[in-house]
């Protein structure tokens, strides 16, 4: 009890803080949120607030644009899944193969990307599949190919942008979780007669669990508001939703629309999480009250 | 037990130190510190302001590519005021970050083609111009003076003018390409997905009432007009597009495109740097196109308009016009300089000067109701164009 | 002894993963690297090897004055976030989930919202206050206030997120250990709180200087003429045709940061080594 105004006085630190996020991100929000109820007067006023209704949420969801928010709905959800498919076995790898005193070195080659900046390290990867780069020039070398290799500009190469823009992020949490995970769980697993890939899928995974699933949101959220890697590798055919609302605020001037949309764009992003996440705890409970540990025919005597 | 003061020496090694990534951590902050202070220091602070005194450097605003670098390092080392660029694609662009920012942008030059200044002279964007301070405006050639968008030169200066016309990869597209008619039948056959389009959303308008087909006037506000423009360039146009890009002149090294809408200047640029010119061919559009002219100006809010008319007095030197034009590759309006171009045999000087035929054909833009409209059809285009 | 138990057929395939993914993040990285070495005008069009790009890079007033904002602007927004995000982990930490609810629902907020809402709502924000972040006598330019604390959001949630975890894992015995050998609140916060803390408020430092070393879009919106942060420069050479100077800037940074951690590297593993020595 001597511990209460103590602990009265901790929450006063994150007072600060509050101030801080309240002034320089909820309130300006909030006036995006604000705006997306108005409208645009004229030529060179960008919003006005004075007839307020829904209208610009109509015309964000209507048509083409209604078309961008599932394919980048679609881009960001595949290449989640994507990175979770490549990260959870290069994680499995780093946390069980690589001896400990190397570790450290794998990471540092990891973060090695992530001190580059973001546009370089893309344009990277425009320069390297180019017609004229050098990947196109090796494989027509090894007469492996012919003609351009034709892959920029198209959807593919945004998604495998975004994959390699965000694996890092998926890779460090589920290693940081596989880490945690005791060996002498899987050798158990293994004593019991378990083959390498049933220990993997139900004894690993499971417990690693937590960091999958802090890999994934780490990695789509950000996705569906990225716009930079679509517009550098996918030209005309990278339009994401960032890009509409950039373009609403940037060239069109109609802040309304583009805060209509702005907020659309959240709205989406949360309501795929709360429905995977959902979805994921129904799949546990099923799959729990179905599990019972099966022994091998003569392992208990 | 670690050697520390009386107090943690009760506290186990372990808990206090941490583990050693966490160390490491730490004095990588400090060393990423020490580092950053030093970048940092190496830049002089990048500009310090007083707010009413001048900054000593030119802010610019405006199209890329569009002065020598030459030229202008001649000039910082000239005048001691150094030049720093920040680029737009269009002017709706341009007009939407000056309108957003209300004077805090922080830009002492601007270049707004003709059309859309008296709005934003209207609108307060702009700084009325004191033509005392440009001795040299007298060098510019009367019939680009007192236009009718800005009468008596209160607000700008002639820059510049061009024409926008079309570039073809000849290797891709084996027949010949002569009007905006065939550009677009280009595009939808031998260069589809494989074009690019100016980033600028009259230019749409244009795209649809420039070719003989159609010979309409590119600034209408007709409903039923807008209504047209609309179908054709998300049915006919949007679905071939590559890229809007309105700079599709550093492209043309690489090749990345076969079929680019252009400016002719930058077009110019492109065959320049291009390693053989001669797989390329300009055509300027026809049967109409557009006219424009671009403009210096001066912002309001401007931190340091003297740089400003420093430069503008200095660039309206005939030899100092005449080197930029070498290079962006637009007439500059001072007097003499078509005759200049001829004897000097300027570099593809079909791509700059054009004779009064060529120039009965280009029709000059405008800003109006329209805008808004053409605007959302290009948004609405990229979007066609990414599914 | 566990190394061989895990070694069969399985082994070399994972390994042949492990450097297929590092080899495939390390691919651009590297041909930046090399593109950086371009003679030629463009950086996508190969015209043999010369160091002019880093003699060009170090020649131009912009490119200079752009690193040098990201490093101010870094610096600033790293030790305002690590500051604000400290105490708030702490208070994340310490104080009871419940009443706490509404500072880490807060948080949660910062980090699911896209940059993109955040860079739009900045930009119409700091035009409609003024101030500090408009034109007119201030200590700081206001270029630069402007991208410190547009930086500072999104990296202090992540501080607080580091530091809490830090702490909570740790209770509270030390504290109440020093608690009843009556040592002061101050005392008690500066070297045990404070002093537990510190990996988690260094690698805070750290990632706060990193993020915003590196964020483009709040920065594109909200950066003003003269205060143009490097990100902010790459994306407009981007569009007016890219130069093998700027691959050249990369790579010295890269260079740099490599060379500092490597330095701490060293560093840590001399005193680790001497301290083993000491009785």
């Amino acid at each position: 009890m001597r511990l209460l105004p103590r602990r009265l006085g901790l929450l006063g630190l994150s007072v600060p803080a509050t101030c801080f996020l309240l002034g320089f991100f909820v309130i300006p929000v909030g006036f995006i949120v604000y705006y997306s109820f108005g409208f645009k007067p004229g030529l060179l006023a960008p919003v006005a607030t004075t007839k307020l209704s829904l209208a610009r949420y109509s015309e964000a969801l209507s048509g083409p644009f209604a078309d961008i928010f599932g394919t980048t709905l679609r881009i960001a959800i595949v290449a989640t899944l994507v990175c979770a498919l490549v990260a959870i076995p290069f994680a499995e790898w780093l946390a069980v193969h690589v001896p400990r005193k190397h570790r450290l070195k794998v990471v540092a080659l990891l973060i090695i990307p992530l001190c580059t900046n973001y546009l370089l390290r893309t344009i990277g990867w425009q320069v390297a599949l180019s017609d004229n780069g050098w990947v196109v020039s090796a494989l027509t070398k090894v007469n492996l190919l012919h003609g351009g290799l034709g892959f920029l500009n198209t959807q593919g190469a945004v998604q495998l942008g975004l994959v390699y823009n965000y694996l890092v992020f998926m890779i460090l949490p589920i290693y940081v979780a596989l880490d945690r995970v005791d060996p002498a769980t899987r050798n158990a697993s293994r004593d019991l007669g378990a083959g390498r890939i049933r220990t993997a899928v139900e004894v690993t995974i499971p417990q690693a669990w937590q960091g999958i699933v802090s890999g994934c949101l780490l990695v789509f959220i950000p996705m569906m508001g990225d716009y930079l890697t679509a517009s550098i590798l996918g030209g005309a055919n990278g339009t994401m939703v960032g890009q509409l609302v950039a373009a609403q605020f940037l060239t069109a001037q109609n802040w309304a629309l583009g805060s209509a949309t702005a907020v659309v764009l959240i709205l989406a992003t949360l309501v795929t999480v709360i429905a995977t996440m959902i979805l994921l705890r129904l799949i546990r409970w099923t799959v729990g009250t179905q599990r019972a540990i099966r022994l091998p025919k003569g392992s208990t005597s | 037990m670690t050697k520390r003061d009386g107090f943690s020496a009760l506290i186990p090694a372990g808990k206090l130190s941490g583990s050693t990534l966490g160390r490491r951590a730490f004095l990588g902050g400090l060393a990423a510190a020490g580092t950053a202070a030093a970048l940092a220091a190496c830049g002089g602070g990048g500009g310090s302001t007083s707010s009413n005194q001048g900054t000593g450097r030119l802010g610019v605003y405006g199209w890329a590519d569009y002065d020598s670098p030459d030229l202008v390092a001649q000039f910082t080392k000239e005048t001691g005021i150094p030049f720093s660029l920040d680029v737009y694609s269009s002017n709706e662009e341009a007009i939407a970050k000056l309108n957003a920012a209300k004077g805090t942008a922080g830009y002492d030059l601007y270049m707004p083609t003709g059309v859309y200044i008296p709005q934003q002279a209207q609108a307060g964007l702009l700084q009325e111009l004191d033509l005392t301070k440009i001795p040299n405006f007298s060098n510019v050639d009367s019939s680009y003076t007192n236009q009718p968008f800005d009468p008596g030169n209160k607000y700008s200066v002639c820059k510049d003018w061009g024409s926008t016309g079309f570039l073809y990869d000849t290797t891709v597209i084996k027949r010949e390409l002569r009007t905006w008619d065939d550009f677009v039948d280009a595009m939808q056959k031998e260069a589809s997905k494989r074009t690019s389009i100016i980033d600028a959303p009259n230019e749409l308008a244009g795209l649809y009432a420039w070719r003989a087909a159609v010979r309409q006037d590119w600034t209408s506000t007709d409903p039923a007009f807008l209504d047209g423009v609309e179908k054709f360039i998300l049915e006919q146009i949007a679905p071939h597009v590559a890229a809007y890009d309105s700079y599709p002149g550093s492209s043309v090294e690489q090749g990345k495109y076969a079929l680019m809408m252009a400016w002719n200047g930058n077009a110019r640029l492109g065959m320049v740097a291009a390693k053989d010119p001669a797989r390329y061919k300009w055509v300027l559009g026809a049967p109409t196109t557009e006219l424009w002219m671009d403009n210096w100006a001066i912002p309001a809010g401007a931190p340091d308009p003297d740089a400003s008319y420093k430069w503008i007095n200095w660039i309206l030197d005939p030899d100092h016009s005449y080197t930029d034009m070498k290079y962006h590759g637009y007439n500059t309006g001072i007097k003499g300089i078509a005759e200049r171009a001829e004897k000097e045999n300027l570099p593809f000087r079909d791509m700059v000067i054009f004779d009064d035929v060529q120039r009965a054909t280009m029709k000059v833009g405008a800003l109006n109701e329209a805008t808004e409209r053409l605007v959302q059809i290009l948004n609405k285009a990229k979007a066609v164009s990414a599914s | 002894m566990t190394r061989l138990r895990n070694a069969n057929l399985m082994t070399p395939l994972m390994w042949a993963w492990g450097a297929a993914v590092l080899v495939f993040l390390l691919l651009p990285i590297l041909t930046i690297a090399v593109y950086a070495f371009n003679g030629g005008r463009s950086l996508g069009t190969w015209e043999g090897w010369s160091i002019q790009p880093f003699q060009r890079a170090a020649s131009d007033p912009n490119i200079i004055a752009a690193v040098s904002t990201s490093a101010q602007a870094g610096l600033g927004s790293a030790a305002l976030a690590t500051v604000l995000g400290t105490l708030g982990g702490i208070a994340a930490a310490k104080v009871p989930g419940k009443v706490i609810a509404l500072f880490t629902g807060l948080i949660s907020l910062v980090l699911v919202t896209p940059e993109i809402v955040n860079a739009i709502a900045l930009l119409i924000w700091y035009v409609r206050i003024g101030g500090p972040f408009g034109p007119g006598a201030t200590p700081i330019d206001y270029g630069l206030s402007r991208l410190m604390v547009g930086h500072a959001i999104f990296s202090t949630a992540v501080v607080v997120l580091v530091v809490r975890a830090r702490l909570a894992g740790l209770g509270d015995t030390l504290e109440e250990a020093a608690a009843d050998l009556y040592a002061p609140v101050w005392r008690r916060f500066l070297q045990i709180t404070l002093r537990t803390a510190a990996p988690a408020i260094g690698a805070g430092f750290v990632l706060s200087f990193t993020l915003s070393m590196d964020n483009t879009i709040i920065s594109s919106f909200v950066s003003v003429s003269g205060y143009t942060p490097w990100p902010v420069f790459v994306l407009s050479a981007i569009r007016s045709g890219l130069r093998p100077e700027v691959a050249a800037v990369s790579v010295c940074l890269l260079g740099l940061t490599l060379l500092s951690v490597a330095t701490v590297a060293v560093a840590l593993k001399g005193a680790s080594r001497r301290s083993r020595s000491t009785p």
